[in-house]
């Protein structure tokens, strides 16, 4: 990068009064030897003075006894709560604190998510086994669950043509669920 | 003797009225200069600049002085400003119109009818191509423009670095150059 | 808080990732290498009104069935390995093959097939919590019916 390179980067800082007193004087000493370089600030005075003329120039002056007035208007008057709640939403949305928000809310997520594997003898006291398929293979089946002992309960009626299995006696009938 | 800002804030804490009253008075004109540089609309810019003063009144008993009162102030402003601007639809002709309204009032003395078609033409498009700026780069063409505020004072503002104040402010000169190269 | 705010933002969002990772590292759900199936065949009748004290934890869960006597003919356990076949011996010609199939949310799913001979009875996939258990009930023996108690226990 040669030196007009880089003193036109410093132009604009220089033109603003940024710089300290000794790189002041360089870049000062180069743009008033350098032709390509003292172009580059009459551009940035010409753009500065016709920003100044737009921007400064054309704003009106506000009466303060009505601006003030409006103002008090404004301060009086309840604000509604939808409102109040937008300010503070964008208060707690600016950069600082987002910044903290982020790490804070992805912590929240993980523990909320993993909070199954913290406490899974918990769980499993509140679950019921469940049937997902069954097949009795032409036989009455009955599922049942109750909820006191969390009992699941699959019930095999006895075939009406009899099992091979030969009983002494009747067997007792089913359940009297 | 007249109090400062510190001062007056403090007893706006406190409840004094007439305190933040000389706040206002001390930094609506300012205030509404920045946001009317950043919205391009009067009415708007008066809306936000009574919104920011009336936020900084909510906000005052939080106000701990870490800050100047200005900075903190053209803090408010300046946000509200960005945001009313990403929510703003603007079309180029009711640009022109605040065009006009802008050279009307001007109340320009005549002189070479040519320099006069040429300056006009020459902030016609600067107005154009500051819009055409993002809010962030506007910021701060229009804080160092109208205020005249030092980097350090922007970045304080914006809530950025004065690096990123002196790279903002080059791009955003380089671009508006851009594009007024055959006025210039 | 103070303090907090004179880090460098960068370190302490890295920190907080980091403490996220390892609390997520040590949360995940370990996969366990084999189940620990056990077999409880339960005698119910209304002949007497026995009940077996070796059933003493069982209690609440056989009142449901509102039979009088209650006997524990054997108590079974095999370790079987993820989608592998154990058979259990049952009273009466009958034996039960369970196959573990996977274990998820602390649940362990397996199919469960009740032969009679060479014929199936009853074939079911169920998913019961880890460590937890369920009945199956209903094929006649000895002037009374057959309750097994089905519970697994991954490892």
């Amino acid at each position: 990068m040669n030196d007009c390179e880089r003193m036109e980067d410093s132009i604009g800082p220089w033109l603003d009064g940024e710089l300290s007193a000794a790189e002041s004087e360089l870049v000062r000493a180069h743009v008033t030897a350098c032709a390509r370089c003292g172009e580059a600030r009459l551009r940035l005075e010409t753009i500065d003075r016709a920003l100044s003329s737009v921007l400064v120039a054309e704003a009106p002056k506000i009466e303060f006894a009505s601006f003030w007035r409006e103002l008090q208007q404004r301060i009086e008057q309840k604000t509604p709560w939808h409102k109040r709640l937008l300010e503070r939403a964008s208060d707690w949305t600016s950069a600082p604190t987002a910044a903290w928000a982020v790490p804070v809310l992805i912590a929240v997520l993980i523990a909320v998510l993993s909070y199954e594997s913290y406490f899974p003898i918990r769980r499993s006291r509140n679950n019921f086994a469940t049937v997902e398929s069954i097949d009795s293979h032409g036989r009455n089946v009955a599922l049942l669950r109750e909820d006191e002992s969390k009992t699941t309960v699959i019930w095999l009626y006895q075939n009406q043509e009899g099992d091979d299995e030969a009983a002494e006696e009747t067997p007792p009938a089913g359940p009297a669920f | 003797m007249e109090l400062s800002d510190w001062d007056l804030v403090q007893k706006c804490q406190s409840g004094d009225m007439s305190a933040f009253q000389e706040l206002v008075s001390r930094y609506h004109q300012k205030v509404y200069m920045v946001i009317l540089g950043l919205l391009r609309n009067r009415e708007d810019a008066l809306e936000v600049s009574q919104e920011t003063f009336l936020r900084a009144y909510r906000k005052i008993g939080g106000f701990k002085g870490g800050s100047s009162f200005y900075t903190w102030i053209y803090r408010i402003g300046v946000n509200l400003a960005i945001d009313a601007q990403r929510r703003q639809k603007r079309n180029p002709l009711e640009f022109r119109d605040t065009m006009d309204t802008v050279l009307e009032s001007q109340n320009e003395v005549a002189r070479d009818p040519f320099a006069e078609v040429h300056d006009r033409e020459l902030r016609e498009n600067l107005v154009k191509a500051i819009n055409d700026l993002t809010p962030e780069h506007k910021a701060v063409i229009v804080l160092r423009t109208i205020e005249g505020l030092s980097y350090k004072d922007i970045g304080a503002i914006l809530g950025c670095s004065e690096g990123t104040v002196m790279s903002r402010l080059h791009y955003a000169r380089k671009k508006l150059h851009d594009k007024l190269r055959s006025f210039l | 808080m103070k303090l907090l705010k004179k880090l460098p933002r960068r370190v302490l969002l890295f920190s907080w990732l980091s403490l996220v990772v390892a609390g997520t590292l040590g949360a995940a759900e370990k996969q366990p290498q084999s189940v620990q199936v056990s077999i409880g065949t339960i005698l119910a009748g209304n002949q007497s009104d026995d009940f077996d004290v070796k059933l003493k934890g069982m209690e609440g869960q056989l009142k449901v069935l509102k039979y009088r006597s209650y006997r524990l003919l054997k108590q079974e356990s095999q370790d079987v390995p993820w989608r592998g076949a154990k058979v259990f011996e049952i009273p009466g010609g009958r034996s039960l093959t369970v196959t573990p199939q996977e274990f998820q949310d602390n649940r362990v799913s397996m199919k469960v097939r009740l032969t009679q001979g060479q014929k199936p009875v009853l074939d079911t996939t169920v998913k019961i919590p880890n460590k937890g258990n369920f009945i199956l009930g209903g094929p006649p023996h000895e002037g009374g019916v057959l309750v097994l108690s089905i519970s697994a226990a991954a490892q």
